[in-house]
């Protein structure tokens, strides 16, 4: 890995304790104060914002080469001109598929800003509303947590693990963050059986989601990291002491 | 038609988004809500005209019926029990009101947010955050290029598919869904190797070098910082007028509006301002043009 | 004062044996107009790059090149950016963001340049190209033409003193082509700025080149103003020399001597055909291509078609009939947005007439399934042929497209093997497609609609972008291929390709074809739609077409 990741991750951890520790406190700590019934909702979404922050701050700070932006907008636009290339079945999207394969490939950190661009960006085609924040952060952590296991080695390029993870994440990460969305955007008082029934009422769209995820990973997933893999080694953009 | 409160500074517009979507998601004051709605129901249907209209009714007045049942049959609080579910669970006033707050919240937001997207065009955000994130909203702007053209792009290589056989319109289930695959893989390999051009174009104008700078075809004029200023008052009021209770509103175990005082009409004329905005700066605009053209 | 100097440089790629560049040596004057040509591969955009550091591909470079007089590997890339401009081949590819104020403004941006003067300098130069109207579009709605102007535009912001050109107008149509070339000698003439522009419309550019450069194989074999330049190579007899202007071509075959200065423009080629007929009586030419008396069956039929994309739309296609005949090469010409494309997707059954019948073999195309329509019978080329690639070398790819057939193993070889050989893709049978020349990329794609064993194929601008070396090849294929009975329905701008290879041609305009004629009489009949060596000859004897017509009209007038 190179020096300039290592010290990304430092600043993010910094960045990262700071909000955890300070801000994140403070605004439940307001929110319990001030804003009464809404407090849930409210408070999640700032809470989700700030978890973005960081990754766009180590991003800006190092200041990203061309070739790492051009692949990083790339991959963000095929995933949202994918899904709408696919918009007449619904809930069968390749954006979660295309953000794996982004943070399987260029790593963690490019996983999540591909995510959250993907789901940026395809709400200014299909319209932004409250659960945008959402959408980014799911979209981006998933990217981020396939880098991180396949840098940790726990994840490998191969269909089935790749396929595993995907449905696994789907189902649970995004369907799980964003059913807990819209829970706190509907209702004032959390409560373990309203939660369920969300989850319940929710299973399907999410299991078509997973499903549709699997697909993809299992057809495009080694086409397309060869593609990647090419690009990079023509257009030399691999550093040296990144390859492991 | 020509909106005249688009016409402002982004900043001022953003802004002003940003505080009515957070205003709407803050107050359940039954007053504080018929403002908002009734403000973000007439700028959407000033922007958007017909189709506001059209989306309001087909789409949002379901939801909020939808809204009102469902929560009570989760939430179970509130002292005014009106029956007893078959489960033995009761349904209260309280949990019923809530519901229908919770929707008119919700509508409010998505007309706040159908504005949003008609008004703030994604040249507008990129230039607001161009100073404080230039690379992401940098790459913000690629991928908006790129998406209607790869768009195009999968068309174009699915017309070609279509022309050997191949095509995600052509043969059984299967092979219709390997080549919607292969489209997208095609569609990848020309995505990066074009894309790899993009960024020699970039490189080749200086791209990379320290010390970049962003420019913007908006300017801040007087009329801004006068509507700023008036913005950033009513803003204030609001704000009090939430943080001191005056328009906060309790709904369990038992309603509880705040009073009505002096001071929180205040806060209400305010908002009802503040909501009304847009939809002011347009009439007034078009009062102006009419004595102008009289003139002429 | 000295632009560039390039002193003994050799470049070599890596993992390559074979050097791209070869020991060159070459001075370039600051405000000289340089057209640098050369077959594909003969490295024109290898040295290119060369001029600019960061966009240098990755290799072995020995020798210096100095710019302005200091080395250029020391120069600071600051001023590297601002003072050396690079347009690239593909209009579209190098736009960066989605509206055309930001990328007039992106290099400035870059720069660091302030607001006020990142106003004035993009004011000015949306003043100095015409940009105006469309200066708040999204670059999405610009046409090919305006996007590369744009580019032009973007990198004459940063007020280069060297603008460097890599085929900028190969992807253009013909009359946005002239018009970026146009732009190019303005800037030149009226703002000094030095150009380096690497071409294949030779014909266009070389009136406005001060000094052409010819390379081969990595060297420079030719260096002089373009009518040496063009003695040059044809004293060499270097097959180079067929990419030159028709009006030099004529002049050569008419005066192989040596010693001889060429015409270049088609006046310059009128004038000197006049000299050279003087008290002489026109000959008449054998018309070859005699009309074969045996009827041969139509394949293609369009009766009274009309179409519109949309309920509201105004017709694109209006009232058209037309036949072709089975073997026959028919190309299609006409300027853009008269509807030849839509025409031809109307053939292939991918559009559908709202009234009129499309008849292929004589079946209506709607009635035909897919299986029908597509196997051994209509194959359709689409304009870009990256549209067709999908593994990662050309061999995989043509025996991807048998994937589905029943054919065994072997056999699916063997008919690969034919079509590779058919389609003269040997050398790069292993080669990913998209590493490989534009020419290169179009027999490949057509090997794979080979593949289906077409009788009838549809081509859309098939010449767009290629080289003299690659027409010649892309010519040969296809009339191999209408020799064993395919037909060949081909839209085109390409006049000199159609004129050459075609056996019949039509004018299309608004939507419908004017005229209709076996190639010979079409030419002969038209006075401003035709080639260039018809323009210099028609007053003698209208039929004379090609340049080897005309020349063959010289000699045999006595």
């Amino acid at each position: 890995m190179s020096i300039q990741s290592l010290n990304g991750q430092g600043k993010r951890r910094l960045l990262a304790a700071i909000l955890i520790l300070i801000v994140i406190p403070l605004t439940i700590l307001a929110g319990v104060f001030y804003f009464d019934d809404r407090k849930y909702y409210f408070i999640s979404m700032l809470i989700i914002v700030y978890t973005m922050l960081p990754f766009a701050m180590v991003f800006e700070q190092r200041g990203p080469r061309a070739r790492e932006l051009i692949l990083i907008a790339v991959l963000a636009a095929l995933a949202v001109a994918g899904r709408s290339a696919f918009y007449m079945l619904p809930q069968f999207k390749p954006v979660v598929a295309i953000v794996i394969i982004a943070g399987v490939c260029l790593g963690a950190e490019a996983g999540f800003l591909v995510g959250a661009l993907a789901g940026f960006v395809s709400n200014f085609f299909f319209g932004q509303g409250p659960w945008t924040p959402w959408q980014m952060f799911c979209f981006g952590i998933i990217g981020f947590i396939a880098g991180l296991l396949f840098q940790k080695g726990k994840l490998s390029k191969t269909r089935l693990s790749l396929c595993l993870f995907g449905g696994l994440a789907t189902f649970f990460i995004y369907g799980g963050i964003i059913n807990l969305g819209s829970l706190f955007m509907f209702t004032a008082e959390f409560s373990w059986g309203a939660l369920l029934a969300t989850y319940i009422s929710g299973f399907w769209f999410d299991m078509i989601h997973a499903l549709s995820t699997v697909i993809f990973l299992f057809l495009i997933a080694r086409p397309m990291i060869e593609k990647i893999e090419r690009v990079k080694i023509k257009y030399g953009l691999i550093e040296p002491g990144d390859e492991k | 038609m020509r909106d005249s409160f688009a016409g402002l500074h982004p900043a001022l517009t953003f802004s002003y988004f940003v505080c009515m979507i957070a205003c709407s998601m803050l107050v359940m004051h039954p007053i504080a809500q018929a403002i908002a709605l009734v403000g973000a129901f007439s700028y959407s249907v000033l922007v958007k005209g017909a189709k506001a209209l059209k989306f309001s009714f087909i789409y949002l007045l379901p939801m909020l019926l939808i809204m009102a049942v469902m929560n009570p049959a989760f939430n179970h609080q509130g002292v005014t029990i009106l029956f007893y579910l078959k489960s033995g669970n009761p349904v209260t006033l309280e949990s019923i009101l809530y519901g229908v707050a919770a929707a008119v919240m919700f509508i409010t937001m998505i007309l706040w947010f159908s504005c949003y997207n008609a008004v703030m065009t994604s040249d507008k955000f990129i230039y607001l955050f161009g100073k404080v994130i230039p690379a992401l909203s940098l790459v913000l702007s690629m991928v908006l290029r790129f998406v209607p053209r790869y768009i195009e792009q999968i068309k174009a290589i699915s017309h070609a598919q279509r022309c050997i056989g191949r095509d995600m319109t052509q043969g059984n289930l299967w092979s219709r869904a390997k080549n919607g695959i292969n489209i997208l893989s095609m569609m990848t390999t020309w995505a990066l190797e074009n894309g790899m051009e993009t960024a020699d174009s970039m490189k080749s104008r200086g791209y990379g070098l320290p010390g970049r700078t962003t420019f913007s075809i908006f300017r801040f004029d007087g009329r801004d910082g006068i509507l700023l200023g008036i913005m950033g008052l009513l803003a204030a009021i609001m704000g009090a007028g939430i943080m001191s209770g005056t328009v906060s509103m309790r709904f369990f175990p038992s309603i509880k509006l705040a009073p009505v005082t002096v001071w929180s009409m205040a806060v209400y004329a305010a908002y009802a301002l503040l909501c009304m905005l847009p939809v002011i700066i347009n009439l007034q605009e078009a009062w102006k043009w009419k004595r102008i053209e009289s003139k002429m | 004062m000295e632009a560039y100097r390039v002193e003994n440089v050799s470049f070599s790629y890596p993992l390559q044996e074979r050097k791209a560049l070869v020991g060159l040596d070459l001075a370039i004057r600051s405000g000289e107009f340089v057209t640098l040509c050369g077959q594909s591969g003969s490295g024109k955009s290898t040295l290119l790059r060369q001029f600019k550091t960061i966009l240098t591909p990755h290799g072995k470079r020995d020798g210096m090149i100095y710019f302005q007089g200091e080395p250029l590997s020391s120069l600071e890339q600051r001023r590297q950016a601002s003072e050396i401009g690079f347009v690239q081949q593909n209009p579209d590819n190098q736009l960066v963001t989605d509206k055309v104020w930001h990328e007039l403004a992106f290099g400035l941006e870059s720069l660091g340049c302030d607001q006020r003067t990142i106003r004035l300098r993009v004011a000015e130069m949306a003043s100095f190209f015409g940009i105006q109207s469309w200066f708040h579009k999204r670059v999405a709605e610009l046409s090919g033409g305006q996007k590369q102007l744009l580019n032009l535009a973007g990198v004459m912001a940063m007020q280069p003193s060297v603008l460097i050109l890599d085929e900028p107008t190969s992807q253009l149509d013909p009359i946005a082509a002239q018009e970026f070339l146009d732009t190019l000698r303005r800037i030149n003439r009226d703002l000094g700025t030095t150009i380096i522009l690497s071409e294949h419309r030779l014909e266009e550019v070389l009136p406005l080149t001060e000094r052409l450069i010819v390379m081969d194989q990595g060297r420079i074999i030719a260096d002089a103003p373009p009518a040496q330049a063009g003695a040059a190579l044809a004293e060499m007899n270097h097959p180079m020399f067929a990419a030159m202007p028709s009006a030099m071509q004529i002049a050569r075959v008419v005066h192989p001597e040596s010693g001889v200065v060429y015409p270049l423009t088609i006046n310059e080629g009128r004038n000197w055909i006049n000299k050279w007929m003087k008290d002489k009586a026109p000959a008449q030419l054998s018309d070859q291509s005699a009309v074969d008396a045996s009827p041969v069956r139509s394949v293609v039929e369009l009766r009274d078609v009309w179409f519109r994309y949309d309920k509201l739309a105004p017709d694109t296609i209006k009232d058209l009939s037309l036949t072709v005949k089975e073997g026959e090469w028919y190309c299609i010409v006409g300027g853009n947005g008269t509807g030849k494309t839509t025409a031809l997707s109307l053939i292939g059954g991918t559009q559908l007439p709202y009234r009129g019948k499309v008849l292929v073999n004589g079946k209506d195309i709607q009635k035909q399934g897919l299986k029908e329509r597509f196997h051994r019978n209509l194959g359709i080329l689409p304009q870009n042929p990256q549209h067709l690639f999908l593994k990662k070398t050309v061999e995989l790819d043509l025996l991807e497209m048998l994937a589905d057939s029943e054919l065994g193993k072997e056999e699916r070889q063997h008919k690969v093997e034919d079509v590779i050989l058919l389609a003269e893709l040997e050398s790069v049978r292993h080669m990913h497609p998209y590493d490989l020349s534009g020419g290169e990329q179009q027999r490949a794609a057509l090997a794979k609609i080979l593949l289906m064993e077409p009788r009838i194929l549809l081509l859309d601008e098939p010449t767009k972008g290629l080289d003299a070396f690659f027409k010649v090849k892309l010519a040969r294929l296809l009339s191999n291929l209408t020799r064993q009975g395919v037909t060949i329905v081909m839209v085109s701008h390409d006049i000199e390709f159609c004129a050459r290879h075609a056996d019949s041609c039509a004018l299309f305009f608004d939507g419908s074809v004017v005229t209709t004629n076996r190639t010979r009489a079409f030419f002969a009949g038209n006075s401003f739609y035709t080639t260039a060596a018809n323009r210099m000859a028609r007053h003698f004897c209208p039929e004379a077409i090609t340049t080897e017509d005309v020349a063959r009209l010289c000699q045999s007038s006595h």
